[in-house]
């Protein structure tokens, strides 16, 4: 057999643990999300209002850094370890970063769900988007800096892996899978930074009440310096899969190994010098700084677009294959009938529409239509919720096979799971978009108040509200059937044997069209701190200097921060 | 594919190969057009957009 849990036994250990806990949490951030859509709406409510912030951070904390990361951690061992055909450099190393990300994981979720009772003193309702002046226990973000650091640590067990194989490699380009691997977390490295400070000197010490206050609009920057790039790390994995996988699903092979590699360093330079576009309403930054943060997102664009046409005209050559002629009639030839197939195309064509709804997020002028609405939420709903959700559970029927060696239950029935999802997100997506045209808040248990209406510009708010519902509940019967699936095949209920699905075919355009300094990983990485700088100091520096490092009611650290350098600045100017 | 009889690989490439296209013989025109059509519907989206923003005078959220 030539699958990767015979091969490599001991690494498809963990990246069946790293899934096992992924779908664990997307189980449960699912469930949060059907309460929350029948509350917000009003359908049914079985939470109180104050509860309602605990299930939503539940959610999101739950979906956006759970689920993706941990599946991302497992997909991204299996890429390193199968396309560089090599073992771990040293198994308990890999086990020791998963059971750290573990134990931030089991920290931050106690933390979260102390908010559902009284009986302790725990509670972290702060959102996944944990900036002051929202405050959570200490155990909250000391777990979230454990499950940071299990990351960094996977990071560092994978270029170790990588540097061994280029030892034994002199002059060999790296494989695609390994090379968007390294970027991706070179990316991470970078993006963390933020988030990492804004916790450890300040968010954590003022929890802990070490220091009196802190200076909100540099905590909301630090995080946004992290929290736009996130959302590129939970999306780099399935990019890869679009890449690698769905070419070969169609019967097909990649257009384009060199314009891959391409996509993967233009992320790695501009993922982090626009975190600002979410704070285009934030007084307090100028907005030339905000101008240039819009001109970065912007230029952002081009590899999400590159990426578009190298993974349609891959699919578009697997259709030509399987004997699909004309312009648009080889759609047809394409395999419809494989959910793995069907879940990524149609994760793909979500994209393209949450294409659209970022292009607006992203611009000064319109954001300010959809700032705090539904709107953001329905663009992410499109994105995260589906890009990378649809395409993790759609390659699942297709992976799971590869590390388990039992076949999936049933095709039938995973396409059936796929197109539910797909169906219940064109309601929500297109319900929480256009709800916040009209203006409804997002984050909120209540989104009406006395004296207000919203106006839709077709249909009407109930309307669309009942579409929420019913998309919150389609959703929810897809994940139900996506859980007894996997349970099913896991533990190979049907006794199907798995597939022998062979080795990944080679790009129309190979690695040796590349040119080569693409492999310079020390040089783009230079180049993105340069840009993170001319983005980022200015504006932090206004920022410090306008209010101190821990907000303008001063503490001793503050106070001496100010005291011993701003004669300097004084100097200076 | 029922269940209970699966043993066909997930990909489709067993078996459902017609001809191997090289790179030299492939044009992607399929993707152009699908790309084409994705631009028209982007831009017809920005002239709506037009619309909501700047001559619907009515009050923004802000």
């Amino acid at each position: 057999m030539n699958l990767f849990v015979d091969r490599y036994p001991e690494e498809a250990w963990i990246v069946r643990a790293a899934l096992a806990s992924s779908f664990l949490a997307l189980f449960l951030g699912g469930i949060m999300g059907l309460i929350q859509g029948l509350h917000r709406t009003g359908f049914l409510q079985i939470v109180q209002d104050s509860t309602y912030y605990t299930v939503l951070t539940l959610h999101g904390v739950s979906m956006v850094l759970l689920f993706t990361i941990y599946f991302l951690v497992g997909f991204f061992q299996w890429a390193v370890t199968d396309s560089l055909d090599r073992s771990a450099e040293d198994i308990r190393f890999t086990k020791l970063w998963y059971f750290l990300m573990v134990a931030g994981t089991v920290m931050a979720a106690a933390a979260i769900l102390g908010g559902f009772t009284d009986a302790t003193n725990l509670e972290a309702d702060v959102l996944y988007t944990f900036y002051a002046p929202l405050e959570a226990h200490p155990i909250f973000y000391i777990g979230l800096v454990t499950f940071v650091i299990g990351t960094w640590l996977a990071g560092v067990d994978w270029f170790r892996s990588w540097w061994a194989w280029k030892k034994e490699h002199p002059g060999e380009r790296t494989p695609l899978r390994a090379f968007m691997v390294m970027t991706t977390m070179l990316m991470w490295y970078l993006a963390t930074i933020g988030v990492a400070a804004a916790i450890l000197f300040f968010i954590l010490p003022w929890s802990l009440g070490l220091v009196d206050s802190v200076n909100s609009l540099l905590t909301r920057t630090l995080f946004w310096f992290f929290g736009h790039p996130v959302v590129y790390f939970w999306l780099m994995p399935a990019y890869m899969m679009w890449y690698v996988i769905l070419p070969k699903l169609a019967g097909g092979r990649l257009f384009s190994d060199p314009l891959a590699r391409i996509v993967f360093v233009l992320f790695l330079l501009l993922s982090v010098p626009t975190g600002i576009h979410h704070q285009y309403v934030d007084p307090g930054i100028a907005e030339g700084f905000k101008f240039v943060a819009m001109t970065n997102t912007m230029f952002l664009l081009l590899p999400s677009l590159l990426t578009a046409f190298t993974v349609v005209a891959s699919m578009e050559h697997g259709a030509r294959q399987r004997g699909g002629t004309g312009r648009l009639g080889w759609l047809r030839s394409l395999p419809w009938n494989k959910p793995a197939f069907t879940g990524m195309a149609l994760a793909g064509l979500m994209f393209a529409a949450a294409g659209f709804s970022g292009m607006v997020n992203a611009g000064m002028n319109l954001n300010y239509v959809i700032h705090n609405t539904l709107w953001v939420p329905g663009h992410f709903h499109l994105t995260v919720g589906t890009a990378v959700a649809l395409t993790f559970m759609a390659s699942t029927y297709w992976f799971l096979p590869q590390i388990t060696g039992n076949g999936v239950f049933s095709q039938r029935l995973g396409l059936v799971q796929v197109l539910l999802w797909f169906l219940g997100m064109v309601f929500m997506g297109n319900a929480m978009h256009r709800i916040g045209l009209a203006g409804e808040p997002r984050r909120t248990a209540e989104p009406f108040y006395d004296g207000v209406t919203f106006d839709t510009a077709l249909g009407s708010i109930s309307e669309l509200h009942f579409q929420i519902a019913l998309g919150s509940v389609i959703l929810t019967v897809s994940l139900l059937l996506f859980m007894a699936h996997l349970f099913l095949s896991w533990f190979d209920v049907a006794s199907n044997p798995a597939p022998d699905n062979g080795v990944i075919p080679e790009a129309l355009s190979g690695p040796e069209n590349a040119p080569i300094v693409l492999e310079n990983l020390r040089l783009w990485t230079a180049i993105a701190l340069v840009l993170i700088l001319l983005t980022y100091a200015l504006p932090l520096a206004s920022i410090v200097s306008a209010n101190g490092f821990f907000g303008s009611a001063g503490t001793l650290v503050g106070t001496a921060y100010e005291f011993a350098v701003s004669p300097f600045v004084g100097v200076v100017a | 594919m029922d269940s209970g009889t699966e043993s066909a690989s997930a990909d489709a490439w067993d078996g459902e190969i017609e001809t191997e296209i090289g790179h030299d013989e492939y044009d992607p025109y399929g993707t152009l057009t699908l790309i084409g059509i994705y631009f028209v519907i982007i831009a017809l989206l920005w002239v709506f957009m037009y619309f909501v923003e700047f001559l619907g005078e009515g009050p923004t959220v802000m």
